[in-house]
């Protein structure tokens, strides 16, 4: 199987995911990811593309709406060193942080790195995916001296009806017979005050985390609120680089991840509704220079409706590619503005609506009627102000 | 040096033109002796210019360091040795940077230059040159070995003299290091040169803050030269006791198992052939 990312679907199933993808490796789903997923659940375009492992962010530009956003190299490169200074020397500053905030007593300090299994650069997932199952099991079984600290484990989610590996880069810790999530992010606390904007979205991304371990538990047998839905988030602290630590209470997020990742429509149902020639192969040769024409995959694209929202910008990498085509559309409005105006899809109806140009439908009648009052005041105040 | 390689390179020349014009000739057996000519001298061309990368290096590093101290050989000593030094002080295996920073401090000089790719590269090196000649060095540098697998550990260096145990990490044994590292710091930062005791207590303050009651209760601002390494020792050790007896056991008997199931190279290397499946299960 070409995929590694892919498990647990029928093989009917994963072959034709591989032809929609092409002969390539499937890119990797992530926390971030997931979470941006069930941001826009029904758009079924986003489904298939993420459903099949296409890069996206390379389709985007190839067909010339490149995606104009990701985290920027020197955002990275904190994250990931402020990430290794909480972690260095055995998890040294993350140790003092549980002792002081979660009691976390004196001789819980075992740390398992699962990063690396078994001291090879490259090693499957599979593996790295026994090993962090066998390990979190373990400490959950209550054995005792079974484990604090895991570092990066390895866990799986169904996401539509697909099994995706997820690599998280946190710590899980085990506490009195609990599992906690720490995520460490390299956004500031100020005087106890954070960005709520980043705050979310670690909370969400940590929530996918607590799902996941909650599933590998409950597969396993065990129950799975042991895993905490308070997530411990490490942040540095004021301007300096030390880092602190508060809990935040996921259960919000995992609410609305479990009902978004439920009601997703699953794969399978959504392929059979599909072109059966659909394919988003670049075909790429020998070079890696794509042989495909660009409309030709535009084309494959319109075959499977979007569900286009402003908040696309920020999360999908098609997005401008699909603004583009929501050109009218009072979807391409807003999520308020679409529910204001139900029934009524193009931006030229509303208007003729409003100027009294067009019967309204039955279903129309009262967006009809609210767009004509809006029609009206707009006018009425417009002449107030002698324009 | 310049001028020896000078004259290297236009042998090599020579000997280049030399070969094709006798390959013309079809002249075998002068090929053959001027083929082998050649590759000696591009072997010591190599080596040369490998000499010659050390050299700037560490004339690098020493122009940086000017400021605190020109000490003999100080920083003209080599990556290799600089690593020795500030493992065989903290007496543990660390992490590159752990070590870079140790360094730094108590024997001057900045080793900044020490980064992760320096150091497998030196790996890779000191391996193939045990492979090759086996003990044939006072010293390797080498890696610390998981307690589960006996997998090379994710970034730590280790020396080879050192007993297994010691170089074999067990899932409490970060903790223990940890604390040890602290202690043998500690017991080191009133014999260090005057220019650096500021980036020694430094780094010891670091340590000290993530060990319970390392941080005396002196003068309540804990500032960062208040630390009382009499203090730091007592409490690292005090933790260290909780943890030492099962730590101990766990490296123990790794270290059997590694003596049992591996060679030579693997004991100090790791033995990355082994996975995991079947044995998880």
């Amino acid at each position: 199987m070409t995929s590694t990312s892919i498990i647990g679907t029928s093989d009917g199933t994963a072959q034709r995911l591989a032809e929609i993808r092409g002969g390539v490796r499937p890119t990797r789903h992530n926390a971030r990811t997931i979470a941006a997923l069930t941001r826009n659940p029904g758009c079924a375009r986003r489904a298939v593309l993420d459903g099949a492992g296409v890069d996206k962010q390379r389709l985007a530009a190839y067909i010339d709406f490149p995606s104009r956003f990701g985290q920027s190299q020197f955002a990275l490169a904190r994250g990931n060193a402020f990430e290794a200074q909480v972690k260095a020397n055995g998890c040294a500053d993350l140790l003092s942080l549980l002792r002081e905030r979660l009691g976390l007593p004196i001789p819980e300090v075992a740390y398992d790195d699962l990063e690396s299994v078994t001291g090879r650069d490259k090693e499957s997932p599979e593996v790295r995916y026994a090993r962090s199952r066998a390990l979190l099991t373990r400490a959950a079984s209550g054995d005792s001296g079974a484990g604090t600290l895991f570092d990066h484990p390895l866990l799986g989610l169904e996401v539509a009806g697909q099994r995706v590996y997820l690599e998280p880069d946190l710590i899980a810790f085990q506490h009195e017979g609990r599992f906690h999530v720490v995520e460490i992010k390299s956004f500031a606390v100020v005087d106890g005050q954070a960005d709520p904007s980043k705050v979310s979205a670690a909370a969400i991304q940590a929530a996918v985390y607590v799902l996941a371990m909650r599933e590998m538990l409950a597969e396993s047998g065990y129950d799975p609120t042991i895993v905490s839905h308070d997530v411990v988030l490490v942040c540095p602290r004021d301007f300096s680089n030390q880092p602190t630590a508060v809990l935040v209470d996921v259960r919000k997020q995992l609410s609305v991840l479990r009902r978004q990742l439920g009601r997703m429509t699953k794969v399978d149902q959504m392929l059979a509704a599909l072109p059966a020639n659909l394919s988003f192969d670049l075909a790429p040769d020998a070079a890696g220079v794509p042989t495909r024409a660009p409309d030709a995959i535009v084309d494959a694209l319109h075959a499977v409706d979007a569900r286009y929202a402003p908040d696309c910008l920020a999360v999908c990498e098609l997005a401008y590619f699909c603004r583009n085509e929501a050109k009218g559309c009072t979807a391409a409005l807003g999520t308020s503005a679409r529910e204001e105006l139900g029934g009524i899809e193009r931006v030229e109806t509303a208007l003729a609506l409003a100027h009294d140009e067009l019967a309204p439908a039955e279903d129309q009648a009262e967006a009809a009627a609210l767009l004509r009052s809006a029609a009206r005041l707009r006018a009425e105040l417009m002449a107030g102000v002698g324009l | 040096m310049a001028e020896s390689m000078e004259m290297l390179e236009r042998r090599i020349d020579a000997l280049r033109a030399e070969v094709r014009r006798s390959v013309v000739a079809r002249d075998g057996a002068r090929t053959r002796a001027l083929r082998a000519e050649l590759r000696t001298a591009e072997r010591v061309w190599e080596q040369a210019i490998a000499e010659l990368t050390d050299e700037s290096d560490s004339v690098e590093s020493s122009e940086s360091s000017e400021s605190s101290e020109q000490l003999a050989g100080g920083s003209l000593v080599p990556v290799r040795e600089q690593v020795h030094h500030a493992l065989i002080l903290l007496s543990v295996p660390a992490a590159p940077r752990l070590v870079a920073e140790v360094h730094a401090a108590f024997f001057g000089g900045t080793a900044t230059s020490l980064g992760a790719n320096k150091l497998t590269h030196l790996r890779r090196d000191e391996k193939r040159s045990f492979e090759t000649a086996p003990y044939a060095r006072p010293y390797y540098l080498c890696s610390a070995l998981t307690a589960e697998h006996l997998a090379p550990a994710r970034g730590l260096v280790a020396v080879s003299t050192w007993p297994l145990e010691r170089r074999i990490v067990g899932p409490l044994s970060p903790r223990v290091d940890f604390l040890t590292a602290a202690a043998r710091l500690a017991e080191r930062a009133g014999s260090v040169p005057d220019g650096s005791v500021a980036t020694v207590s430094r780094l010891l303050w670091r340590f000290a803050t993530n060990i319970p009651g390392a941080t005396s209760s002196r003068s309540g601002v804990a500032g960062h030269d208040t630390v009382d390494p009499a203090v730091v020792i007592r409490a690292a050790e005090a933790e260290r006791e909780v943890h030492a007896d099962a730590d101990q056991a766990q490296r123990a008997s790794a270290a059997d198992r590694a003596r049992r199931q591996l060679d030579n190279v693997q004991q100090l290397f790791g033995s990355p052939l082994r996975t995991l499946e079947g044995k998880t299960a």
